[in-house]
């Protein structure tokens, strides 16, 4: 890969991610609306303590939607650009370009990393004006606090690059995937400590990376008393890491072959085919 | 170099099979530098497939296929920076800003032209700061055309390139290619089903008609190649009569002799090049 393929991927990323700024739907409906139910979830259980704990469960579900930010950006938002830019056959226009299948992958890669960061850094904004919530006070704290970002971002980028090759459209990829994620938000601790779920659904929800980012980000955010609501009674963070980095890796190994595939499937009959198809779905 | 040297694209026996049909049986092209080279036939015939082949977009089934010097199927980046393609219907990066999405392509070569001119040059300037999807057909076909040749390809693809297009449009157009090719002195292979439009532009045409190359050359050798018979119309006993031939001059002088001067009612219609053409592809898709 050369300075030149970098560059242009850097560039593609800055564009793509001031679309996303002044995108209405993306900023209303996803920024905004995802803060706001936090928000409102969060001031309706202002005061109140998670039974055990002394922990405040706005500050719980403040780590636990920071967590889902980075999941949600990354799991839906991601394989649904992908799948629309197939659709419009903007995969097809980087692959007649030298470089543009990588240039491509870092300027998705990049402009996810930007909704994340406005993501994460709304979500805490929020979460430390409206609630208990308080940004951590050792160094080591803060260590945790952003290599589990870091981590937890690794974990879920390349996984959403792979799902975005798999998917046809992009309704067909929300259709898809916004169950699944809603019901892993349900389970991995989000809203409320997963030690109250029964132990198949505990199981279900540590096998993805959800659940150990939130697990993670509440190791720094929240006190130690958290942990009597935590599995095991322990943070854990050495299987943190090691869950989060397998993701990491197995993504990073999928992702550019499974986009590899895709593209190198792209050609003009087929987007025309395709669009063909739909338009005549749509005249029903 | 001596990617100067040899014809730009080189086909021999190319065939392509998807399941049980043969689309392509067989095609052999020659394309010069240099030259506005067309390929002509009805939908179907397997102009977008052969293109697609060439472009490296899709694994041909078999035959000996060479574009710049490279069998596409191993063709590398550096090969396709020097190839330029504008496709069917592009409906891609419509949020993008049309100024943003050109210099972003031009950002993948070594020596691109500078966006603005080229803005300039295609009579899109004014609409540098525009929403992509803001575009009118012919405004977006301009960009295509805009990314197609920002990186200075050596070889341009143009796939139906004035489908759609009203006539005004498509005029426009037709100039505009003619300029890039004596400009610039880059080959261009063109597909089209429109023979007016192979015939304006292109040095030399090829008909493809159920997977084959039925005739190439030039527009005049062409007509020559194609031209259906002549029809030789007269009066006889009060009724109009016609013979069909190749040589509607002879039949005139047969029937001049035989009424041993003036012929009732004699007319001669020739063919135009379009009916020769549409009657080549009824004989060639019904064969």
């Amino acid at each position: 890969m050369n300075a030149r393929t970098i560059r242009a991927g850097l560039r593609r990323g800055g564009v793509e991610y001031r679309q996303f700024l002044r995108s209405p739907k993306d900023v209303g409906v996803g920024l905004i609306g995802t803060v706001g139910i936090f928000l409102a979830l969060a001031i309706s259980q202002r005061g109140s303590d998670w039974p055990g704990t002394d922990t405040p469960k706005a500050s719980i579900m403040a780590a636990g939607f920071v967590a889902f930010s980075v999941f949600s950006v990354a799991i839906m938002g991601l394989p649904m650009t992908i799948a629309a830019d197939r659709e419009e056959g903007a995969l097809l226009r980087v692959r007649s370009l030298p470089g543009g299948t990588r240039a491509y992958t870092i300027g998705r890669v990049a402009s996810a990393l930007g909704q994340i960061l406005t993501y994460v850094a709304l979500m805490l904004a929020a979460a430390l004006l409206f609630t208990e919530t308080r940004l951590p006070e050792t160094a080591g704290d803060w260590f945790t606090l952003v290599w589990v970002l870091v981590l937890g971002t690794l974990a879920v980028l390349p996984l959403g690059i792979a799902l975005g090759s798999l998917m046809p459209g992009p309704r067909t990829a929300a259709n898809l995937l916004s169950v699944p994620m809603m019901v892993l938000m349900i389970i991995s601790g989000v809203m409320i400590p997963i030690s109250v779920m029964p132990e198949p659904v505990q199981w279900v929800a540590q096998a993805f990376p959800l659940y150990w980012q939130g697990l993670g980000l509440r190791s720094a955010l929240l006190p130690d008393t958290m942990l009597a609501a935590e599995i095991g009674q322990d943070w854990r963070t050495l299987e943190t890491a090691a869950v989060l980095g397998a993701w990491a890796i197995a993504g990073m190994v999928l992702a550019p072959w499974l986009l590899r595939r895709v593209t190198r499937k792209e050609s003009g009959s087929r987007l025309e085919a395709r669009q063909r198809a739909r338009a005549a779905q749509a005249s029903y | 170099m001596e990617v100067l040297k040899g014809p730009a694209v080189e086909v021999r026996g190319l065939r392509m099979r998807y399941g049980d049909a043969d689309v392509l049986r067989g095609v052999d092209l020659e394309i010069r530098r240099g030259e506005v080279f067309a390929l002509l036939g009805p939908n179907g015939a397997g102009k977008t497939t052969t293109i697609e082949i060439l472009e490296g977009f899709r694994r041909r089934s078999g035959g000996e296929v060479s574009v710049l010097g490279t069998d596409p199927g191993d063709g590398d980046e550096r090969w396709r920076a020097r190839l330029g393609m504008v496709l069917q219907s592009w409906r891609d990066h419509p949020k993008w800003r049309v100024g943003e999405l050109l210099e972003h392509v031009a950002g993948h070569y070594d020596q691109p032209r500078e966006p603005g001119e080229l803005l300039d040059a295609l009579g899109l300037a004014e609409h540098a700061g525009k929403q992509v999807r803001m575009l009118s057909g012919g405004q977006r076909r301009r960009l295509d055309v805009a990314l197609g040749i920002v990186g200075r390809p050596e070889l341009l693809f143009l796939d139906e390139p004035t489908a759609g297009f009203d006539p005004q449009a498509r005029r426009e157009f037709h100039r505009l290619v003619e300029g890039l090719a004596a400009d610039e002195g880059m080959t261009v292979l063109l597909t089209t089903h429109d023979l007016a439009e192979a015939e304006r532009l292109a040095d030399r045409i090829a008909i493809l008609v159920g997977g084959r190359i039925a005739v190439c050359g030039t527009a005049a050798e062409l007509a020559e190649a194609v031209q259906a018979e002549s029809e030789v119309w007269w009066i006889e006993d009060g009724a109009e009569r016609v013979s069909r031939s190749h040589d509607p001059s002879r039949v005139a002088w047969e029937l001049h002799r035989r009424y041993g001067g003036p012929v009732p009612g004699l007319r001669i219609t020739r063919p135009t090049l379009e009916e020769s053409y549409l009657n080549l592809v009824n004989e060639k898709e019904a064969a």
